[in-house]
């Protein structure tokens, strides 16, 4: 191809594009919150050991503790790309861990069966919502509302509200709360569930799919996507993957009870939209999920070791209230370009533009 | 008659119910429980006419349930400072059309998807009453529990508003010119910017409504009990967008009735005490609601069979 000085200019362009995009943006904020904890959190106390933020023992924490949200973002991640939603797969990671829990304990199932049932009953609640979103052809905002119910009401009811699992073998719990190759164990299982949507999404015809599906149901119907089909996968693997994120909770915890999970929809929803993934689909990426998923828990975890966080003992709430906050920044942020090119074309007359 | 099928079709569940109720579980139908069954649930009802309009105009608001906290902590900590009920009622409802009007702005102003800044700001409003209140109770006086008048009068007055909110809205939406913007707005908010409407302004006004009407919920809510939880309103938005939607009102918008949503309302509400009187243990509550919520949406499903409504 001929190199000329046009062509030289459109790569400056990209690279500026790229350092200016939703994901590299984010990478800043993170870096830059990761680096302000790391200085205000961290302190020595008064036996001279290093305490707070700036241990490797909080950075596997942080770590552990995003996995669960972190393999929930990554299933809606897809969703969110074909423009659905799923409610139901913080509801569904507490039946799954009833159901896990029951297999082991009370059926007496040695754990990796139990494990292989739980993940095919997660890939087949995904397959009910499947069903009806493409069966129906249903909103998925309410099929899931729906078994967002359902998949609670039937944990609850099979715990009768009040049994928790526990007891489980030492071999399980590392999975949980032990290190392998350095790393928490979950992790790995974490990064290579990433790995595998990374590709799915991005370099595999079923992502760009999924794109196509979100960006226009009808013009992916008319380009000979089997539309049906790619949905149903969407909402399989999200099934399947919450499933996971089932056993990794357990593992962590050491018991499983119907109220796992409670809430975690909002937060996986929340890392992804952060991560600059399209609610209105077709728009997105995986690293920009890990990157939402990530500063999520930083901030969580940055904020609990702040000395004057901590005197509040307020590190919960204002981790929430800061992590509403910079959804809304990530939307409005989103949308800014827009509003202000809309403000210039509707208003030409107008003396000037802020 | 063929217009209005979804919303008979959840009426004759509800009387299906109700009707079995009579024959295996007469018991159900004590004066006493029935209207504290009706009166627990009024202030739901009031919230899902406000969201009825919210889903109409082709939105969604799941920060009530976080504006209903806010609100009845704010009117609390008012009536134990020993505000009169008249003055703590318009502080209810002016905190709750703040809240809206801040929702309202950043989807209607700033052209953002309802279901995500409304999601920031269920967080943002949860985390910051947490904050805060650190989860302590509000003790309120005793002369403001049923508006300092016996129980079943106070109780008669709660449902009897609830009714009124429910017919003038329904009238309303009906009837009035306000009632039909909401529904062009929510068929196609294009055509209805064509036809002359304003469908930015609409849109903002639902949200400030449905805030104002999730106030006097609060409000409605406030009289019934001795203490005011900080979290009271967890879980109310699932609630009445459920029972909205069961009711008939089409998440994409333009369609359905108040009369379908309290229909809905009613029916997920009568699952637990039907429950209990039939004998079946009440751990099943949620999981019946849920699969009503799905056979609901599934009917619509198989009798509409319109491709391309997915929001």
């Amino acid at each position: 191809m001929i190199a000329g000085p046009a062509n030289t200019t459109r790569g400056r362009r990209d690279w500026k594009a790229f350092l200016l995009s939703h994901e590299m943006l984010l990478l800043y904020a993170l870096v830059g919150m990761w680096l302000f904890f790391y200085f205000a959190g961290t302190t020595t106390n008064r036996r001279g050991i290093v305490v707070g933020f700036g241990t490797l023992d909080r950075q596997f924490d942080i770590l552990r503790h995003s996995c669960e949200i972190g393999l929930l973002a990554l299933a809606l991640t897809p969703v969110i790309l074909t423009a659905g939603i799923d409610l139901s797969v913080g509801s569904l990671l507490g039946l799954c861990a009833i159901l896990f829990g029951h297999l082991w304990q009370v059926a007496g199932l040695p754990v990796p069966v139990a494990v292989v049932l739980t993940l095919a009953l997660g890939a087949v609640a995904g397959g009910l919502n499947a069903a009806l979103i493409t069966g129906l052809r249903l909103p998925p905002l309410i099929v899931t509302l729906g078994t967002y119910s359902l998949f609670r009401g039937l944990a609850e009811a099979i715990t009768r509200g009040s049994v928790t699992y526990t007891d489980f073998p030492a071999g399980f719990l590392f999975v949980g709360q032990e290190r392998w190759l350095g790393l928490p164990t979950q992790a790995w299982i974490f990064f290579l569930v990433a790995l595998g949507v990374g590709l799915l999404v991005h370099r595999t015809t079923y992502g760009r799919s999924f794109r196509a599906i979100g960006f226009s149901l009808e013009g992916a119907r008319y380009a000979g996507i089997p539309v049906a089909r790619r949905l149903a996968l969407v909402y399989i693997l999200a099934g399947l993957i919450a499933a996971i994120a089932a056993i990794i909770y357990t593992a962590r915890l050491g018991q499983a009870k119907a109220d796992a999970g409670t809430g975690y929809e909002l937060f996986a929803i929340t890392a992804v939209v952060l991560g600059g993934t399209s609610i209105f689909g077709g728009k997105g990426s995986v690293v920009g999920t890990l990157l939402g998923v990530a500063a999520i828990a930083v901030l969580k975890s940055g904020l609990a070791c702040l000395p004057v966080v901590m005197r509040m003992n307020a590190a919960e709430e204002m981790s929430g209230l800061l992590t509403g906050a910079l959804l809304l920044l990530a939307l409005t942020a989103g949308v800014a370009p827009k509003i202000l090119s809309n403000l210039r074309s509707s208003s030409p007359s107008s003396s000037s533009t802020p | 008659m063929k217009r209005h099928v979804r919303e008979l079709s959840v009426l004759g569940a509800l009387v299906v119910l109700l009707v079995g109720l009579a024959i295996f579980a007469p018991a159900f139908y004590q004066p006493q429980p029935l209207l504290s069954l009706l009166t627990r649930e009024a202030p739901a009802l009031v919230v899902a006419c406000g969201m009825a309009c919210v889903i109409i105009t082709r939105q969604i608001d799941i920060s009530v349930g976080s504006v209903f906290s806010v609100c009845s902590v704010c009117a609390g900590l008012l009536a134990a400072r020993g505000w009169p009920l008249p003055l703590v009622l318009p502080a209810a409802i002016a905190v709750g059309a703040l809240l809206g009007s801040i929702n309202g702005l950043l989807v209607a102003g700033l052209g953002l998807p309802s279901i995500v800044v409304t999601l920031a700001t269920m967080v943002a409003l949860r985390q910051g009453l947490n904050l805060i209140r650190q989860g302590e109770f509000v003790n309120l006086p005793e002369a403001v529990q049923w508006f300092g008048l016996s129980q079943t009068a106070g109780q008669l007055v709660l449902v009897g508003a609830a009714l009124a909110v429910l017919v003038a809205l329904s009238f309303a939406l009906r009837h009035l010119a306000a009632g039909r913007v909401i529904y062009a707005v929510g068929s196609d908010a294009e055509a209805s910017r064509l036809a002359g409407l304003r469908p930015q302004l609409a849109t903002f006004l639902v949200f400030v409504f449905v805030g104002t009407l999730t106030g006097l919920a609060a409000m409605m809510n406030l009289v019934q009990s001795p203490q005011i939880q900080p979290l009271g309103g967890a879980g109310l938005e699932l609630k009445v967008i459920a029972a909205v939607v069961v009711g008939g009102v089409a998440i994409s918008g333009g369609r359905g009735n108040l009369w379908g949503a309290s229909a809905g309302l009613l029916l997920l509400a009568c699952i637990s005490p039907a429950l209990t009187h039939l004998r079946v243990e009440a751990y099943w509550e949620k999981a019946i609601q849920g699969t009503i919520i799905i056979l609901a949406v599934a009917a619509e499903g198989l009798r509409g069979r319109r491709g391309g409504t997915r929001p």
